[in-house]
């Protein structure tokens, strides 16, 4: 029983992580419309950057939870204005074949520069240890990073629901012509937006860097487990997302635990069975074209 | 917005595709081809097939070259104006650690490119293909990278021969002094493909054959990144050690988990395959005290010093074994065609055969007739604490040498020339 | 009836001011290949309700995109209060104070009443207050929190008149905001264009249901195939209701 408590735990400590670093991928997706195939790189350099600040400047990890997103959002904005910017009138595909060579581009840059072996990352101070929850010892950094991604998804939540940039955001992505013709200047919203979830993505990174292998190709695979919480929670939906993100951590920690042939497998069988049932996913909304 | 409705199918086969693109796999053959003059073509061609972009390219990659370059420097200052091969060249090409791009180069360095011998290929799967081309061109490979005990097993040939390490070695340098030293409950977890699956059974063999014994084999996904619930799995029945046979990135991953868990501490962590430049990239403190067999370690005395210097000079780093073994690999090969007076492969093959070779890189070395593998003595290594480490790539305390015989055992039974 | 192809454009009509507040002259719209309007002239005066009226296809609502600026296919030109604002883009014409209710409302799911009311930047110093709004259509105070499209398509068609009012548009776009509503709905919507008429906001009004036309407008354009084939003051309209409502196929 107390096993069982504890793949809980874990699972629901995942979760929370997968939520936030899927977060970003459903905001841009949900505002843009734009499937962004290198968040995961977008991932990867949020933990790359945390290195070299560690390494080379002496910013640690609570500075870099700050400094990195701010970096990222500039580099969000760069891609926005330079490359996505210019397909957003044309089929998704051409954005989607976009983000995913930029990707390619990212790891290969990151590879030429810092290598492929990967960069050294300490747990911060003070989280190194363990915290006992309901009589199971659990690592203090994934039960802090597990709660930090809550908090910040809530936060977005609020940003999304309860705020004016919020509350035209929503009117863009459902409308963005009848938007304009009600006075708003939808394309001004476009790039901060954009900036704003590949934000997410490098701050996900950051957390990731105590408890993952800082490597050029981390986030190749990890986007995979990404695009399938964004799946399951319904595209472009906050809520869906972070529902998603516990829901796939719970689904692999019992996978692992009880059926470990199949854990990797179970995620997308999950997956499959939520777009049979609700084709939008758990949150989304019935697309009227 | 109506491309909404496109883009979600779009997003879910995006994920489906790429989830399936990890698989792939790829057979090919070609005509043979061969030549007996003197020196072929008037040169001798070392070809270095390895992975110069992934995972193993920091552990061996391009710099595998600049070490060739020393080999072939060393040669040509021994045997001057009497060097039998007088043109020698270097060829590379990347395999990207996929088979079927291994075995398709391979074919190329031999036939278009007239390679004479091709070097390194680590993956198990990659270095079994090119063993394969070797075997239907006649033509020499020295397989470094590659840790599979098949190459000096069933797909032995005549042609091929595996210098540096392998699975069987490392379980015998790792699992038989951990359970000697007293190890003797263990788990074991492991990646679930080729190379995994080989080191499990290895271990699990030489534990109980130390009188120890292995509760639990848990595979993992591969490539993985949260191994919360694996650490957690093998940490239940309180064993005594817990062996990790995960490699590289997944290594990395591995390791960070397992010391922010509530296993650490009460369990010993045993590394089944851990390279120099894994310790690099995590940091000694996260590895500090684990204990792995080496291969070779640069900083082990001064004749090995004496070399990194060599290289180091030219690379800015320091060398991983993989990097000293294609050196000793290619002289060795150089030194063998003077032997001989050409570079014929048959000719070749029956120099190298039984030869015993103290270098740089092998000690107590000889290349074993049985199964063409290399047997030299390794050592069991323990990763510095960082108070320990005097210069970066410092990181290793040599705590023992494991003799040749002890490491390797008897010659593969299941080899047969021929 | 026969097609009549002379365009009347000097009608007297009492109270109208000297410079109109919209004013489109040579307008024509093309979708790709095909054009949909020819050469359309027509003029709207603060406090004056202007109809357009036609069958199916005559180009009513893209006369009106083309008004807003979302039809981009488009030669001639359009004056907003003595401005040329055929260049600026859609946002831009509306913070000037062009007001559009689509034909279909036009109302966001993804919003709350109180938020689809509050989405507009405010642009105008006479722009309702949301209070004022609430004192006019109770109804939208009631329903504040609801998500838009919770509402009755009469509700909805409220909201979306409310939502450019309190914007403080001075000139409105109303495209068919009689379409599907109960005659006592249509009756309420009657009275606000009366009221904001008063107030000497413009109204260019798209409208099918002709005797509803004849009880809001001063001023009517017949268009057909594009192009307007009739100007009538509300006088000449309703004298000639029954051969218009023929003409309509009503």
């Amino acid at each position: 029983m107390s096993a069982f408590v504890q793949y809980t735990l874990q699972g629901l400590a995942a979760g929370g992580f997968y939520a936030l670093s899927a977060l970003g991928l459903a905001v841009i997706f949900g505002v843009l419309g734009v499937v962004n195939f290198s968040h995961g790189a977008c991932y990867m350099l949020g933990a790359v950057i945390a290195a070299v600040l560690l390494a080379e400047v002496g910013i640690h990890f609570w500075v870099a939870l700050l400094v990195v997103p701010v970096i990222m959002f500039g580099v969000g904005v760069l891609i926005e204005r330079l490359l996505v910017r210019w397909l957003l009138q044309l089929d998704p595909l051409y954005n989607f074949l976009l983000t995913f060579g930029l990707a390619l581009v990212l790891v290969e840059a990151v590879k030429r520069r810092y290598g492929v072996s990967g960069l050294p990352y300490e747990v911060p101070a003070g989280l190194s240890g363990q915290i006992t929850v309901a009589g199971v010892g659990l690592p203090a950094y994934q039960v802090f990073a597990c709660l930090f991604s809550v908090a910040i998804c809530l936060l977005s939540w609020l940003l999304l629901a309860k705020t004016r940039v919020g509350m035209i955001v929503r009117a863009s992505t459902e409308a963005p012509e009848r938007t304009r013709a009600l006075g708003i200047n939808v394309g001004l919203w476009v790039t901060p937006v954009f900036g704003f979830g590949i934000a997410l993505a490098g701050l996900a990174g950051v957390l990731a860097a105590p408890f993952r292998a800082i490597t050029a190709e981390m986030g190749s695979n990890f986007v995979i487990v990404l695009f399938a919480v964004v799946v399951i929670g319904g595209l472009g939906s906050i809520l869906g997302a972070v529902v998603a993100g516990f829901l796939v951590g719970l689904v692999e920690a019992y996978g692992v635990a009880y059926a470990p042939a199949y854990a990797q497998i179970a995620i997308f069988v999950l997956m499959a069975i939520v777009i049979l049932v609700r084709p939008s996913g758990l949150f989304g909304r019935e697309e009227t074209a | 917005m109506r491309s909404r409705t496109i883009t979600a199918p779009l997003a879910i086969a995006a994920a489906a595709s790429l989830a399936l693109a990890a698989c792939g796999g790829g057979a090919g053959g070609g005509p043979q081809s061969g030549g007996d003059s003197k020196l072929s073509d008037g040169k001798v061609v070392i070809g270095l097939l390895n992975d110069q972009s992934g995972v193993y390219k920091d552990l061996s990659g391009p710099n595998s070259a600049v070490a060739i370059q020393l080999a072939i420097d060393d040669y040509k200052a021994k045997y001057g104006d009497k060097a039998v091969a007088k043109d020698i060249e270097i060829i590379q090409a990347d395999h990207q650690n996929k088979a079927d791009v291994a075995n398709s180069k391979a074919q190329e360095m031999y036939d278009r490119q007239k390679a004479d011998i091709i070097l390194d290929v680590p993956n198990s799967a990659a270095g079994l293909a090119v063993a394969t081309q070797a075997k239907a061109k006649k033509r020499l490979y020295i397989n470094v990278g590659a840790g599979t005990t098949a190459l000096t097993g069933d797909q032995c040939n005549k042609y091929t021969f595996h210098w540096a390490y392998d699975t069987a070695m490392l379980a015998n340098g790792t699992a038989g002094t951990i359970t000697k030293a007293g190890g003797k409950r263990w788990n074991i977890v492991y990646p679930d493909y080729a190379f995994g699956q080989d080191m499990n059974k290895s271990f699990t063999k030489v534990i109980k054959a130390n009188g120890g014994t292995v509760g639990e084999s848990i595979p993992t996904p591969f490539p993985n990144d949260n191994f919360a619930t694996f650490i957690t799995k093998a940490g239940q029945g309180n064993p005594d050690v817990i062996g990790t046979m995960n490699a590289g990135g997944d290594l990395i991953n591995f390791v960070k988990q397992f010391n922010q868990s509530s296993v650490k501490g009460k369990v010993q962590l045993a590394v089944g395959l851990m390279f120099i430049t894994d310790i690099h990239s995590l940091g000694a403190d996260q590895f500090a005290g684990t204990q792995f067999t080496e291969p070779w370690y640069w900083n082990f005395d001064d004749t090995n010093r004496k070399w990194a210097d060599r290289f180091k000079e030219k690379t800015n780093t320091r060398p991983s074994f993989a990097h000293a073994a294609n050196y000793s690999a290619a002289l060795n090969y150089l030194k063998a065609i003077q032997e001989a007076g050409t570079d014929d492969a048959d000719a070749v093959v029956s120099k190298l055969e039984g030869k015993k070779i103290d270098d740089v890189f092998l000690r107590n070395g000889e290349v074993r007739a049985a199964d063409h593998n290399v047997t030299h003595d390794v050592y069991l290594a323990e990763v510095k604490s960082p108070d320990q480490v005097t210069e970066e790539w410092d990181l290793e305390k040599i705590v023992k040498t494991i003799p040749a015989a002890e490491a390797y055992g008897d010659a593969n039974p299941a080899c047969k020339m021929g | 009836m026969p097609e009549r192809t002379e365009v009347v454009t000097s009608q007297p009509r009492a109270g109208a001011p000297r410079r109109p507040l919209l004013e489109v002259v040579g307008l024509s719209a093309w979708y790709g290949e095909a054009q949909v309007l020819s050469d359309v002239s027509l003029d709207v005066g603060s406090g004056e309700v202007v109809t357009l009226v036609g069958r199916n296809g005559a180009g009513k609502t893209t006369l009106l995109r083309s008004v807003m600026g979302l039809h981009k296919q488009t030669r001639g030109s359009v004056t907003f209060e003595g401005l040329e604002i055929t260049r600026r883009t859609a946002d831009a014409r509306a913070r000037l104070g062009v007001g559009w209710v689509p034909d279909d409302r036009g109302i966001y799911a993804t919003l709350s009443v109180e938020e689809n009311l509050l989405l507009p930047p405010v642009v105008h110093e006479e722009a309702w207050p949301i209070e004022r709004v609430y004192e006019s259509f109770p109804v939208l105070h009631e329903r504040r929190d609801f998500p838009g499209t919770k509402l009755s398509g009469g509700e909805q068609q409220m909201l979306a008149m409310a939502r450019v009012l309190r914007m403080g548009a001075r000139m409105l776009l109303l495209d068919e905001p009689s379409e599907g509503l109960a005659p006592v709905i249509v009756q309420r919507i009657g009275e606000i264009i009366r009221e904001i008429k008063g107030q000497g906001v413009g109204v260019l009004l798209v409208e099918q249901n002709v005797k509803f036309a004849a009880t809001v407008a001063d001023r009517h354009y017949l268009l057909a195939q594009g192009r307007v084939v009739e100007h009538l003051d509300n006088r000449q309209f309703q004298d000639r209701e029954s051969e218009l409502l023929t003409y309509l196929g009503m």
